[in-house]
């Protein structure tokens, strides 16, 4: 269990970062994001072209002016105009028909600019005589009536230093707004999380076979309480129904011991008050043997459902598995040998784990007593224990037909027959009857091939969680 | 000739019980109630009782915990529907002396009777046992037939001991594998036949009469043979 825990703290990062509280946060982040975005270019956009619109008109209403000024005084009122701009983002410009400078800040009209007095963008910016700047302006040319060009331009950093504005007013409202609403959420993300360990925590009984057990409900009534709830109503049902068949069963099987009694009796009273040489007492002989097939494997059945139904593990303790193993072997050497059957031990040091004794004995015993029923004559049964880094592992070894890999779930149920020769009765309750103590002990028991031939069956002796198949 | 008392609810089962151990030279009482049958036992006069576990009137387990408490030591076999590992313990612990599951057969519950009465006729602590020429040194753990020494595995030994503890009667495969290995579960088939088969090798060897004996149906049996 303690090596299971482990695995969920080690998923525990991934883990949180799919906790639906956190998606939606990440979420409703990005909607977020994106809608600051469009806000903000629209609020720049409409910005940019207002106070381009102003800059238009003030460059408009000037070239205007200017040009109804008299062609003499025209330089100095270029320059007295230029004086009233004090952040210096005027320029002007007058240049001959041939575009020669004559006076002004500008060196050379702007490339592209049409002389029919609109306001146009200058995307180059302006060859000024402070030097060149390739800020974005806008800027006007006309023709004079002595056909020199006037030309005024403006640069635009007003508009764009309040777009600069606008877009650190995003980047603040982002970390002002988006960090601590997503701190937020994980740290929410945490209170449903740790709940979901708590449930997980909760159900680990219920896998076990402890039915009886429910999930947490914190009464808060929220979601993960909700689906508590619906898990819990359908574990009540589950108990309740599983509890019938139970009842049913047990019924069955206990109004049936009586009549077996019964039976069994009678006949054996009938065979003992018979006249030996009379032919019906073999018969009744044979209905005896018959009946006795139907007590053992009456009993077999009886014995899985005590296995499933066992839930407590006071039988458990301190098992030397060597130990154990010896005994086995010690108890079946004779019948190997009688069969012809080589039948091996293999333990090395002592190998101590928690276990019902009894039951240890009676899984492995069903095992080795299965190994030697199929191995023909000649054949080697091997019986082996050995340390993994996990634990211990025990494995029975035969020369038999071998169990095929699309059968090997299906031999550990009850009543199951293989097609492919194992034939012998009994088969099917024995591997059953090892399922039920290994599920018992939550070890696991793995069917795979011997070499060349034969059956290898493993138990894996250490607690594996119930949710895997033993 | 022992006089028994079984504590049976169920008639028919009761008359095969009877039947049964009246056929082995017994003298049966039967009743069919926990309170009458608890009041019959603690007359004491009786050599064995067999009791069902559940019954009307007074449960099984309160009849011999009763039983034990009044100091009655009647030797007990329990007979029960409920088989699992907890009943068993349950039974034995409130002083039943053996338990018997049901369904079970009339053979192997006479049998258990007849090894329980052999027990409370020997209480003297043996050192040696002995069936005909067949000796066993409970102290040296060795085995001799006529002189010579039997060389026997220490299961083999086991398995001779519980046989000539009882001998002359009968003792089933359960039986046997209960009391030598300490098991309760079913071996398998022959499990008990190959490890008995083994140690008839080495006890009746040779031109030796045979001692040990197979009870058709049954179970075995060590004893000198008859005449």
């Amino acid at each position: 269990m303690a090596e299971r825990t482990q695995n969920v703290r080690r998923d525990l990062p991934g883990a949180r970062w799919r906790s639906s509280t956190v998606r939606l946060i990440a979420i409703y982040g990005v909607f977020f994001l994106a809608w600051s975005v469009v806000l903000v270019a629209a609020l720049n956009w409409q910005t940019t072209q207002y106070l381009d619109g102003v800059v238009g008109e003030i460059l408009e209403q000037r070239v205007h002016y200017l040009a109804r000024v008299d062609r003499d005084n025209l330089p100095s009122m270029m320059a007295a105009t230029n004086q009233l701009d004090l952040r210096g983002v005027m320029y002007f410009g007058l240049f001959d028909a041939s575009g020669a400078y004559e006076s002004g800040n500008i060196d050379r009209p702007p490339e592209g600019l049409a002389p029919d007095g609109q306001i146009r963008e200058l995307p180059r910016g302006l060859q000024t005589t402070s030097g060149e700047r390739n800020a974005r302006a806008l800027g006007v040319a006309l023709r004079l009536k002595s056909g020199e060009l006037l030309v005024l331009a403006r640069y635009t950093s007003v508009a764009d230093r309040i777009g600069a504005m606008t877009r650190s007013a995003l980047i603040w409202a982002l970390s002002l707004l988006l960090i601590p609403g997503l701190l937020g959420g994980f740290l929410l993300s945490r209170g449903p999380f740790q709940r979901v360990r708590n449930i997980e925590t909760a159900i680990q009984p219920i896998m076990r076979g402890d039915l009886g057990a429910r999930l947490p409900v914190s009464g808060r009534r929220d979601e993960v309480d909700m689906l508590a709830a619906i898990v819990n109503r359908m574990l009540d049902r589950i108990e309740r129904l599983l509890g019938e068949v139970k009842g049913v069963s047990d019924n069955i099987a206990h109004d049936l011991r009586t009549p077996l009694t019964r039976l069994r009796a009678q006949l054996y009273r009938l065979q003992t008050e018979s006249d030996p040489t009379d032919p019906r007492t073999a018969m009744l002989e044979r209905c005896i043997v018959d009946t006795d097939g139907l007590l053992d494997r009456f009993r077999a059945l009886l014995r899985i459902s005590e296995l499933e139904d066992l839930r407590r593990r006071a039988g458990f303790g301190e098992v030397d598995l060597s130990d154990t193993l010896r005994r086995v072997h010690e108890l079946y050497t004779p019948l190997a040998e009688d069969k012809g059957v080589t039948f091996a031990l293999t333990v090395a040091e002592a190998l101590p784990l928690q276990a019902d004794a009894h039951l240890l004995i009676e899984a492995l015993s069903n095992l080795v007593a299965n190994a030697i029923k199929f191995t023909p004559h000649g054949g080697t049964v091997e019986l082996r224990a050995s340390r993994t880094p996990n634990g211990a592992r025990v494995d029975v070894l035969d020369n038999g037909p071998g169990i095929p890999p699309a059968e090997r779930g299906a031999v550990l149920q009850r009543f199951h027959r293989s097609e492919s020769g194992r034939e012998t009765t009994g088969f099917g309750l024995g591997l059953s009857i090892v399922a039920a103590i290994i599920r018992l002990h939550d070890f696991r028991l793995e069917i795979s091939d011997n070499t060349p031939r034969g059956a290898r069956l493993t138990i894996y002796c250490w607690p594996h969680g119930a949710s895997d198949p033993a | 000739m022992a006089r028994i008392l079984t504590i049976e609810d169920d008639a028919i089962t009761a008359r095969e019980i009877v039947a049964e151990l009246q056929a082995s030279g017994n003298e049966v009482d039967t009743v069919g109630d926990g309170r009458e049958g608890l009041a019959r036992a603690l007359t004491g006069g009786y050599d064995a009782i067999t009791l069902d576990r559940m019954l009307p009137g007074l449960d099984g387990l309160a009849v011999v915990t009763e039983l034990r408490r009044a100091g009655i030591d009647t030797p007990v076999l329990m007979i029960s529907a409920l088989s699992d590992v907890d009943a068993r313990v349950r039974g034995l612990r409130a002083g039943g002396d053996d338990y018997l599951t049901k369904p079970f057969a009339p053979e192997e519950m006479a049998a258990r009777i007849e090894v329980m009465l052999r027990h409370r006729r020997a209480q003297v602590p043996e050192t040696a046992l002995r069936v005909g020429d067949l000796q066993l040194d409970l102290i040296a753990r060795t085995a001799q037939r006529n002189a010579a020494t039997l060389e026997l595995l220490p299961i083999e030994f086991r398995l001779l001991e519980y046989l000539m503890r009882n001998a002359g009667h009968t003792l089933t495969r359960t039986m046997i594998f209960e009391s030598v290995w300490g098991y309760h579960f079913d071996p398998g088939t022959n499990v008990i036949d190959v490890h008995i088969g083994r140690l008839r090798r080495k006890v009746d060897a040779g031109n030796a009469t045979p001692l040990i004996h197979t009870v058709r149906g049954c179970g075995y049996t060590i004893r000198v043979p008859h005449g």
